[in-house]
């Protein structure tokens, strides 16, 4: 009986670690421009044949579907993670991985790039940095009731959120309504359009850092999950664990944001996908919710491609496709983990 | 040799003074139970000796080592909490709970080994909950989470124990199993408790059960160790600190020996609060 249960769980574990890789595969078939499966599978083993193939074909899996999957992958698990980890972190299953206001701040970065120079290279650079400067405000507004106690950061989050949204609401208004406002609209819904290896590769540092951190104190999620003072007498440094956590968290979803601008959703409910399929324990909800999110952007986004030939941006489809799912799972689950 | 000590200890609130000029001295073995009115500063002064408040004034020793010398880690290898009320916020299962208990001995990068799950499991078949093991905690009745919380102190394997109010919230039988788990557990494992309560007829249970205890009454900013509690919950003294008449009655039982136990009468004054 005990041996099934284990088996059952490796088994879980496999389906769910190899589901990004599998759809990752699977996704580079997918696609407007009309490439055949025995082309596709032919090209990818041309460095074993040595057949000759074509190039155009060649250039859209391997320049244009391959980085856009991949980005996908990494997006949306990057989301996910942050999102569970501040769920965690704050003790409330609302809390998304924008609580801090990491997206509203990348949104008006990228809309004053937009605007002032409309180069990519800036929109990337200016939405990071006002990511990372929106979490830093969080801290002070935070600091300034003197503790960097989970409520007066919420409070923070909020109030610095709002603020950037103003902001963002005032580029708009003064934006050149024929170029410069449908661009910040289009990156404020997200999309993966832009995706290349270069975009993999800025954005994949602080996502990687971000993560990799978050892997390794998750379990401390746990008992911080207890409450300050419990986490305290149970050995946890309290503040210097949370400022850990959060400078992560923002590093990963600034990263990823960067990128792909805007997309709601996946912080917020990828998380509860996770707690409903493993449950609430972070030693094995993060590394599934990170599964989870990368599988979930991935699907998102070739039916985003497929869906029409001007692409729908990710943060329509999120909620209409991810919807549904929730209640199916809800369904299922019956809700049982919480 | 005390294992725990309060040399003129102080702490205030900003302007608003908890208490002052406290001395405590607690040895390994024995249970220290603070009583005191509501709102008396019970849980500040356990939030002192934690070390999650820092002492405004005079020095606590733990182990012979001063608590400000200690790092957090190595104050929760030496001291476990059990909350008055543990607010659940996502449902863990009780041995993950239990599992945090270890925290103390994990570096930061590690999670709980199988060693720790070993542990886990046999304190669970000790106190005979080993079928609450997969359950999860958010569905738990009053009583079983106070057991489980008491569970995760005893897997943190610390000489202390800091226990505030244990039986709140609890009903008649439920109180009464965590008051006779916490007499076992104390004269088994030879633990040192500090235990912070409303009733003084918690510190009679103990001492009944033969525990080693001593008494404390908190109130007005003053804390006041007044001995064991037969020598220290006469009729005067609870009078005067409660002012509350009471009658002290002293039981005999065949086969559990003495009983003593306060009989609340009546009040001496109708003032609400000190």
């Amino acid at each position: 009986m005990k041996k099934n249960a284990q088996t059952g769980r490796i088994r879980f574990y496999l389906i769910i670690l190899g589901s990004p890789l599998v759809l990752i595969f699977l996704s580079i078939f997918l696609g407007r421009y009309p490439i055949s499966v025995s082309t596709i599978f032919s090209l990818l083993l041309s460095p074993f044949t040595g057949l000759a193939v074509d190039p155009t074909d060649l250039s859209i899996i391997l320049y244009v579907r391959l980085p856009r999957v991949l980005l996908g992958a990494i997006v949306g698990g990057s989301l996910a993670v942050s999102g569970a980890a501040f769920q965690g972190l704050f003790r409330n299953p609302l809390v998304s991985s924008g609580m801090l206001g990491v997206s509203s701040g990348a949104g008006f970065g990228a809309a004053l790039a937009l605007i002032v120079c409309n180069d990519f290279f800036y929109v990337y650079l200016f939405s990071f940095g006002f990511g990372l400067f929106a979490v830093f405000l969080c801290f002070f507004v935070g600091r300034m009731a003197a503790s960097t106690q989970a409520i007066t950061l919420v409070l923070g989050g909020v109030i610095v959120g709002s603020i950037f949204s103003a902001l963002i609401s005032f580029l708009k208004y003064v934006a050149d309504p024929f170029d410069e406002l449908p661009a910040i609209v289009f990156w404020l819904m997200g999309s993966l359009s832009r995706a290349e290896y270069s975009q993999i590769l800025t954005a994949g540092v602080p996502i990687t850092l971000g993560v990799v951190g978050l892997m390794i104190i998750r379990w401390r999620i746990n008992v911080l999950a207890m409450g300050d003072k419990e986490a305290q007498s149970l050995g946890i440094k309290v503040n210097i664990t949370r400022i850990f956590i959060i400078v992560c968290a923002t590093l990963a979803t600034a990263g990823a944001v960067c990128v792909s601008g805007v997309i709601g959703w996946v912080g917020l409910v990828v998380p509860h996908m996770g707690r409903m399929m493993i449950g609430n324990n972070n030693k094995d909800l993060m590394p599934v919710t990170f599964c989870i999110g990368a599988c979930f952007l991935v699907i998102v986004d070739d039916i985003s491609r497929l869906i029409s030939s001007s692409e729908m941006p990710l943060g329509i489809l999120t909620a209409l496709i991810g919807g549904p799912f929730f209640i199916y799972l809800l369904k299922q689950t019956k809700g049982r983990e919480w | 040799m005390a294992i725990l000590t309060l040399k003129n200890a102080g702490f205030s609130f900003g302007d608003a003074v908890v208490f002052k000029d406290a001395n405590l001295k607690i040895s390994k073995g024995e249970t220290l139970c603070i009583l005191g009115p509501n709102g008396c500063g019970k849980t500040t002064l356990i939030d002192c000796i934690l070390g999650i408040n820092t002492l405004d004034k005079g020095e606590l020793t733990l182990d012979n080592h001063q608590m400000k010398n200690l790092s957090v880690k190595k104050i929760a290898q030496k001291m476990a909490y059990v909350p008055q009320k543990h607010v659940r916020h996502f449902s863990f299962s009780v041995l993950d709970v239990l599992l945090m208990g270890r925290a103390p001995y994990t570096s930061f990068y590690e999670s709980p080994k199988t060693s720790d799950r070993d542990m886990a499991c046999d304190i669970l078949n000790t106190m005979g909950l080993f079928h609450l093991k997969d359950r999860d905690y958010t569905h738990l009745s009053g009583g079983e989470t106070q057991l489980v919380m008491i569970m995760r102190a005893l897997i943190q394997d610390t000489p202390i124990i800091i226990m505030d109010e244990p039986t709140a919230h609890l009903d008649f039988k439920h109180e009464l199993i965590v008051l006779e788990t916490i007499a076992r557990l104390v004269k088994e494992r030879n633990l040192t408790l500090i235990m912070a309560s409303h009733f003084p007829n918690h510190a009679f249970y103990l001492e009944n059960e033969g525990i080693p205890i001593q008494v404390a009454f908190m109130n007005r900013q003053r804390i006041h160790l007044a001995g064991t509690p037969s020598v220290a919950l006469t009729e005067e003294n609870l009078a005067s600190f409660y002012k509350v008449k009471t009658s002290v009655i002293d039981l005999k039982l065949s086969g559990k020996g003495h009983i003593k136990h306060i009989i609340p009468i009546q009040t001496l004054d109708n003032k609400i609060g000190q």
